[in-house]
């Protein structure tokens, strides 16, 4: 039962990762990311990891990729351009780009292989952790939240630091564009119903942050 | 304390337990059809249905018949595959998230052990919320393959609303989870044998309640089909089967969010005054919990208007979140106090 859910899962997981490369249309690459992304929870599952497993879900197929098919599907469509860049037919850019791809990719690539000869081909012959129900065993969140408490503290910390950054500068950078009150030459025209009307009425003007009397 | 079964049950008991909770929530959903529409016609002094069967108590019955032997049909901008798959995602999703909820303790059934729920995870909550975030793929490819507007404004709705609302939600179930010290829902249950979380937790419990009406899409957070803006949001261009298939996940999700309430916040299948009835006492004592849960949400869609789009999104960054959050904090720090 193990061995067919992990080939299909497995299978899942490749899949996925090889159409978001291949797929043309980024919508399209959105969805092969999320089912990747699942797929990957099944195999968390399979080795006994629930934790990981639910906040692989929960996160990234859950909010992150939600956020990556909402710009997409506003912006869709981009897809040939991608396309064109690669082939440096709009413009000189083609052959950098490729170049760069390439040295990423082959960085990528030394990494996972330096991960995988250091410490994952000594997993391959043997069992994974064996099952056992309760509150403090392996793969459960009491068992992860102990060790993200204790023994990872710092790293932990200071990835949540990194993630507190790269919100607020997000933030700052969004402030930087005008409002919509700033352009709207209607913006500061008071009519005597504003001054009938309580404040927090709930008025389409009220919405895009005029003046509410 | 925690349920002595759960891995460890026979397969066939597993197989009988998967087939009764689909059966009882494919019954459970006519019924909250049919009580959402009398409700909703008492509440606005009219009858409701009245003409199928006593009572118009068939009605339920009349609609499934006719939405199955519609014609299936869809707008030629549309996305075949996607089309298709979209409302079996928001139904899959949906009976998934059912399993986890709690009807009773462990029992002996002709000397077999066996838990009155689906599973209990050790992730508890967190099993829900994976499935709710999925649940969300059902709604955007919906309304995105659609390739209508309207489709498209309720399916970009829907994925803000709830991805906002998820934060509050989840925040506002982490001081019960810090009270409770543990996340298996039967752990939580047997955990509130003193007090209701309702009572500690009256916060939590109202943060929750709010975040779940907007998870569920329900009135007044219903914006993802405004019907007076967007005719009927994500789901317009869906007819026969496949609507069908999205109104059932739409009520088979709030009565899950029903059974979560009851099972974290109002003791699950526990009897206040330390009335201890037989076992087989506890499935009607959660059923009926989830009940007045349910007649919340429609008395609720009765009462308040729907909110402006800002307005939503301002109330759940800027009032609920930070509640929530504050809310987590004094839980933890009274918690770590009076241990």
């Amino acid at each position: 039962m193990s061995a067919v859910l992990f080939f299909i899962a497995a299978i899942g997981a490749i899949t996925g990762a090889v159409g978001v490369v291949v797929l043309r249309n980024p919508f399209y690459s959105v969805l092969a990311l999320v089912g990747h992304l699942v797929s990957l929870s099944v195999l968390f599952l399979l080795l006994r990891a629930e934790f990981v497993a639910a906040v692989q879900v929960v996160v990234y197929a859950g909010a992150v990729m939600v956020l990556y098919v909402f710009v997409v599907a506003y912006v869709g469509g981009e897809g040939e351009r991608i396309g064109e860049r690669l082939h440096g037919t709009a413009s000189g850019t083609g052959a950098a780009l490729r170049l760069g791809g390439a040295v990423l990719g082959g960085a990528v690539l030394v990494e996972l292989l330096i991960a995988l000869l250091g410490t994952g081909l000594e997993a391959v012959d043997s069992y994974g952790a064996g099952y056992s129900p309760g509150p403090r065993t392996y793969g459960t969140p009491a068992y992860i939240g102990k060790l993200l408490l204790t023994r990872f503290l710092l790293a932990f910390e200071v990835a949540s630091f990194l993630l507190l950054i790269a919100a607020v500068g997000a933030v700052v950078l969004a402030r930087r564009r005008g409002g919509l009150g700033e352009e709207d030459p209607d913006a500061d025209r008071f009519t005597p119903l504003d001054l009938l009307r309580p404040p927090g009425s709930g008025t389409t003007a009220e919405g895009v942050g005029r003046r509410t009397g | 304390m925690i349920a002595t079964v759960g891995y460890f049950e026979p397969w066939w008991i597993q197989i009988i337990k998967a087939i009764v909770i689909f059966a009882v929530g494919l019954q459970l959903v006519p019924v909250v059809l049919l009580a959402e529409r009398k409700l909703l016609g008492r509440f606005q002094s009219r009858y409701g249905p009245n003409r199928v069967g006593p009572y118009g108590a068939m009605q339920p019955l009349a609609d499934i018949l006719k939405l199955l032997t519609k014609e299936q049909f869809r707008p030629t901008t549309s996305i075949g595959f996607l089309f298709a798959l979209a409302p079996i995602i928001s139904i899959l999703t949906a009976v998934a998230a059912f399993a986890i909820i709690p009807f009773g303790n462990t029992q002996d059934i002709f000397g077999t052990k066996v838990g009155l729920y689906g599973i209990d995870v050790s992730i508890g909550p967190l099993y829900v919320f994976a499935f709710g975030g999925v649940a969300f793929y059902g709604i955007m490819l919906g309304g995105w393959s659609s390739g209508s507007k309207y489709s498209f404004l309720g399916a970009m709705r829907g994925a803000a609303q709830l991805i906002s609302y998820e934060v509050s939600q989840g925040l506002a179930l982490v001081g019960v989870v810090i009270t409770a010290q543990t996340l298996s829902l039967t752990g939580i249950v047997t955990a509130q044998k003193g007090m209701w979380y309702v009572v500690p937790q009256l916060f939590g419990f109202l943060i929750f309640l709010v975040a779940s009406f907007a998870e569920t899409n329900r009135a007044p957070f219903d914006l993802t089909e405004a019907d007076a803006e967007l005719v009927g949001g994500y789901n317009t261009e869906f007819g026969g089967g496949r609507f069908a298939s999205y109104y059932f996940a739409e009520y088979l999700n709030v009565i899950v969010v029903s059974g979560i309430v009851t099972t974290v916040f109002l003791g699950g299948w526990l009897l206040p005054f330390g009335i201890h009835p037989p076992g087989w006492v506890d499935p009607f004592v959660v059923l009926f919990k989830m009940s007045l849960i349910t007649f919340l949400f429609i008395w609720v869609r009765a009462t308040l208007p729907r909110l402006r789009y800002d307005q939503l999104m301002s109330f759940g960054w800027k009032v609920l979140l930070p509640l929530a959050t504050l809310n987590t904090l004094i839980t933890a720090i009274v918690v770590v106090a009076t241990h």
